[in-house]
Order: C-alpha cells, then sequence, then structure tokens
C-alpha cells in the first residue's frame, strides 16, 4: 500500500522476575536492582540508553511519551521507574512500569512478523540472564490479569479519516472486536482520534499463542482497511469538495503563521488523505510521521528551546511545517 | 436458575468447591450459601463462593469478610485487594488466590490455559538460522553490501521468508 494508512507496528512483552513483589509493592532497593539488572541483561542486545524516571525533567519525560517510548503510566505512576532505549529507538524496554519489564519494539508501516521476531530474541536473550515468573497453567504472570499467559499485546497504527469522518469507525470497531481486538485512538480519548490515528491491537493475551495473536491482528487490519478504502471512494463521490478540504489544508499549512497541535494534526491528515488519492505526492512516510509526531507540543518545546512560550511554539509550528513538507511533499495539479 | 442444593430457591451466588484436583461448582440460594465453609489458606479450607470479576462481587465468593481477608505470605496482598482492582501483588499470589484467580481470569481472558511460549523450551542460543539471516541482512543494508544484501535476500527467499521491508508500508 502507498497511502500511509498503516503507519506503524508495536508489539510489547509484559515480564516480571521470579520470587519478586510486582511493581506497585516494590521497595525502592529491590526496583534499582532490577534497572540495574535488566540493563545488563541488555548489553548483549544492543547499546541501549538508559533514563531514570525520577531523574527527568517534565518536558523530557513527555517527549519520550509522545514518542511512545515510554508510557503515561510509567511517566505519571512509576516513581522508580526506567526506561532503556536502543540508539535507533526502535526497542525500549520500560522497567518497573505495572510489570518489572515491559520489552518493546517499534517499527514502522506493518511490520508484525519482523517485530515480533526481534522483540523475541530480545526477550530470550533477557531469559537468559533473569528469571521470569511463569506458570505452565498461566504462562507469563503479570500484575494485571488481562496480561496473563503470553504477556504480549501487537498494536498497529492505522490513519483511518474516511471511516472517521463518515461516523462509520464505530461500527467497524464493533466487526473486530469478535476477533479479540480493541480499537482505541493513539490522541485524544474515544471513538473520534485526534489525527484520525487508531491504534489497533489484541484483547486476550492468555489461551493463544503468539503467532494466532499475530494472525488475529492482520485479519483484524484486512478488515480495517477494506472498509476505509471503501468509505475512501464513498468521499470521493464529490470529488471538488474533497479536492478543496485537501487543497485548502495544504494551503494552510504552507501559509500559516501559528499552528495549534490540533490545527496541525487535522492539517496534516488531510495532506495525508491528499496523498491517498494522488493530489498530494509524499517521499517519506516515515518523515511524515516524524512530523507527526515532532508536532506535538513537548517535541516542539524541544526543537523550539526549552523556555519557549505556547505563542512562540505555535509560530514555530507552523514554520516548522511548511518547512518539511517543502522537503518531503508536494501538490500535483 | 434454582438453587443446586436445596432446590427451592431461586440461586444467587455461585459456589466452587475443590476437592483435591476437581473443583465442584454449584449454584446456591441467600440461605444455603450462608451454610458453606468459605475461607482458605490460613484456614486450610478450599471452598470459594465466586459472584463476577473483579469490584462486582456481592455476596458471593469473597464477600465472606473471612475470604477477602486472606493474604498473600509472601507480599501481603489481600484477596479483597484482588478483586477490587484486578491486580495481585506478586507471583505468589497467583497460587494462593488460584481459584478465585483463574474464576477471574476465565472471564477477562476466555481461557484459562496458557498454550503460547515457554520460557524453558527457548533454545539455549535464540539464534535462529531465519534470525540470523536477518540480522546479516540488516547489517549489509547498514554497510551498504549490496552483494551481501541480494545474497542474504535470496537465501531468506529459499526459506519462504520475506525479508526486511517485505511487510514495511511506505
Amino acid at each position: 500500500m502507498s497511502d500511509m494508512t498503516l503507519v506503524s507496528t508495536r508489539i510489547r512483552l509484559a515480564r516480571n522476575i521470579d520470587g519478586l513483589p510486582f511493581p506497585h509493592k516494590l521497595g525502592e532497593a529491590h526496583a534499582r536492582k532490577i534497572i540495574d539488572k535488566v540493563e545488563s541483561a541488555l548489553a548483549p542486545v544492543d547499546k541501549f540508553s538508559r533514563y531514570d524516571i525520577c531523574g527527568l525533567t517534565e518536558l523530557d519525560g513527555n517527549i519520550l511519551r509522545e514518542k511512545h517510548l515510554i508510557s503515561t503510566d510509567l511517566l505519571s505512576d512509576s516513581p522508580y521507574g526506567s526506561v532503556l532505549i536502543s540508539a535507533d529507538e526502535t526497542v525500549s524496554v520500560m522497567v518497573n512500569e505495572e510489570d518489572h519489564v515491559r520489552e518493546q519494539v517499534i517499527l514502522g508501516g506493518l511490520a508484525l512478523d519482523q517485530a515480533y521476531d526481534r522483540i523475541n530474541r530480545i526477550d530470550d536473550i533477557l531469559a537468559q540472564n533473569v528469571k521470569f515468573a511463569y506458570s505452565q497453567r498461566l504462562g507469563y504472570l503479570t500484575a494485571c490479569a488481562t496480561n496473563l499467559g503470553t504477556g504480549m499485546r501487537a498494536s498497529v497504527m492505522m490513519f483511518l479519516p474516511a471511516l472517521t469522518i463518515q461516523h462509520l469507525i464505530d461500527s467497524c470497531i464493533n466487526d473486530v472486536s469478535r476477533l479479540n481486538i480493541t480499537v482505541r485512538g493513539v490522541y485524544g480519548e474515544g471513538s473520534r482520534a485526534e489525527g484520525y490515528l487508531y491504534q489497533i491491537s489484541n484483547q486476550h493475551t492468555l489461551g493463544v499463542t503468539e503467532s494466532e495473536i499475530l494472525d488475529s491482528v492482520k485479519s483484524a487490519i484486512n478488515h480495517i482497511v477494506e472498509a476505509e478504502m471503501r468509505a475512501r471512494e464513498l468521499l470521493k463521490r464529490d470529488e471538488p469538495s474533497l479536492k478543496d478540504k485537501i487543497f485548502r489544508a495544504w494551503g494552510i499549512a504552507e501559509n500559516a503563521y501559528k499552528l495549534s497541535t490540533g490545527e496541525a494534526m487535522e492539517l496534516l491528515s488531510m495532506i495525508r488523505l491528499g496523498a491517498h488519492y494522488g493530489y498530494i505526492d509524499i517521499s517519506d512516510a516515515d518523515e511524515y510521521q516524524k512530523l507527526v509526531t515532532n508536532c506535538q507540543p513537548a517535541n516542539m518545546q524541544l526543537l523550539g528551546g526549552k523556555n519557549i512560550s505556547v505563542d512562540d511554539r505555535d509560530i514555530l509550528r507552523a514554520r516548522y511545517v511548511a518547512g518539511q513538507l517543502h522537503s518531503i511533499a508536494k501538490r500535483n495539479r | 436458575m434454582r438453587c443446586t442444593k436445596c432446590g427451592l430457591r431461586e440461586a444467587t451466588t455461585e459456589v466452587l468447591k475443590q476437592h483435591n484436583d476437581r473443583i465442584e461448582r454449584m449454584y446456591l440460594c441467600d440461605e444455603c450459601a450462608k451454610g458453606v465453609n468459605v475461607g482458605f489458606g490460613n484456614f486450610g479450607l478450599a471452598d470459594f463462593i465466586t459472584g463476577s470479576p473483579m469490584g462486582l462481587v456481592s455476596g458471593g465468593l469473597f464477600g465472606a469478610p473471612s475470604a477477602r481477608d486472606t493474604v498473600c505470605p509472601e507480599c501481603k496482598t489481600k484477596a479483597s485487594e484482588f478483586i477490587k482492582t484486578g491486580f495481585v501483588g506478586c507471583p505468589k499470589c497467583y497460587s494462593v488466590f488460584e481459584p478465585l484467580v483463574v474464576q477471574t481470569v476465565r472471564k477477562l481472558q476466555q481461557s484459562d490455559r496458557h498454550v503460547g511460549k515457554n520460557p524453558s523450551a527457548s533454545p539455549e542460543n535464540a539464534v535462529t538460522p531465519k534470525a540470523k539471516l536477518e540480522e546479516e541482512l540488516r547489517a549489509a543494508y547498514e554497510s551498504r553490501d549490496y552483494a551481501k544484501i541480494i545474497e542474504c535476500s535470496a537465501r531468506l527467499s529459499d526459506l519462504g521468508i520475506k525479508g526486511e521491508g517485505g511487510e514495511r508500508n511506505v
């Protein structure tokens, strides 16, 4: 597919160290030992940078959260939390979040098999150095019963503007819920996800194998992609209005003096949709997604300097969006 | 549903009674449920009355104060905490609260049997031929060793596996 409907793939495994209380019952001394143990166990995998949550500024924490390298829970509810991030930022291992270890791989586009293969190898290497809590009946033991078994959550970020605009997203969510799948907005809450970005992931982790989880997510993705494509055809029935919306978005994105996060997300979504119809060419999908991520408040603040005001941040965002679009996208006449 | 003990009144409570490895399921009315010996762990008993998953238990299972107060000897988590939050305190809790956990897990996950990866079955050397080839391919991409890229891609194809980027959407 060339329309950037399938934005990124993430697989995470929840693991805990045998014989120790789960993080919400853990004291500082044990928590610190776990971080050190996981850090040294990861050494054969790759070079990782370690960030202890207590040592992060609010801005630095939010930057990692906006990049999906850490969770909101690690940032706000994990006093002894830490994260180890690979140099290319495709692997992050959260320590002392809800579970002792949350291993995660993020890859661009749809790459479920590659992501699982990679996380599985990392998991095997960790298991050689750390004894994970495991029972024959319930599998990997986790702090919450919703993650027992494989401890695996496989998710794909999808761009679903046509289903959202035409209010078809809820029925699509109902359709795939039968496949052990949940759908939620990536930014914002509820079915009206900001930027029309949704996370599609498996619901159950127990009683299914890892490959069955991957298969059910793939089936759901196929179903949703088909529904989205049908909805995009419906949108095209009024092509003059559709083109007008997309080109207006392009015009504003190229010329605005100030852009809020929400407006930038909306404009970039319409431009991304324009790429589907061939009205706009986007040369690099990964760079485009990076543009979306960098438009989030903390990442924009990083680009502008830590003490930048909200107004200045919006001005900077407008300049940044225009500049990036100039490099990676062009309007077709 | 009628009470499976007296057969007279409407059943309001689900009861799981453990006999060694076997669990007997009963549906009891309020009156008959009162007569069931509830408690386990420290009391050496293994009768449970279950209601519904986390936080929805009413007058059932761990509605009985003694059972709700059952404590994991390892981390001091009470059964009532699990009922309320769905969280246990440590790996040991899963065996201490097993019948309750299994009942809840079955409702949450529609299964109570793990069928996925087993860490003890993992090979000592985690690097499979496929993984090794993919690693070589990744290194070849990084070093722009085009001959090596072609060679690795061909060998991956022979294995019937897509090379990196095969599924990638750009």
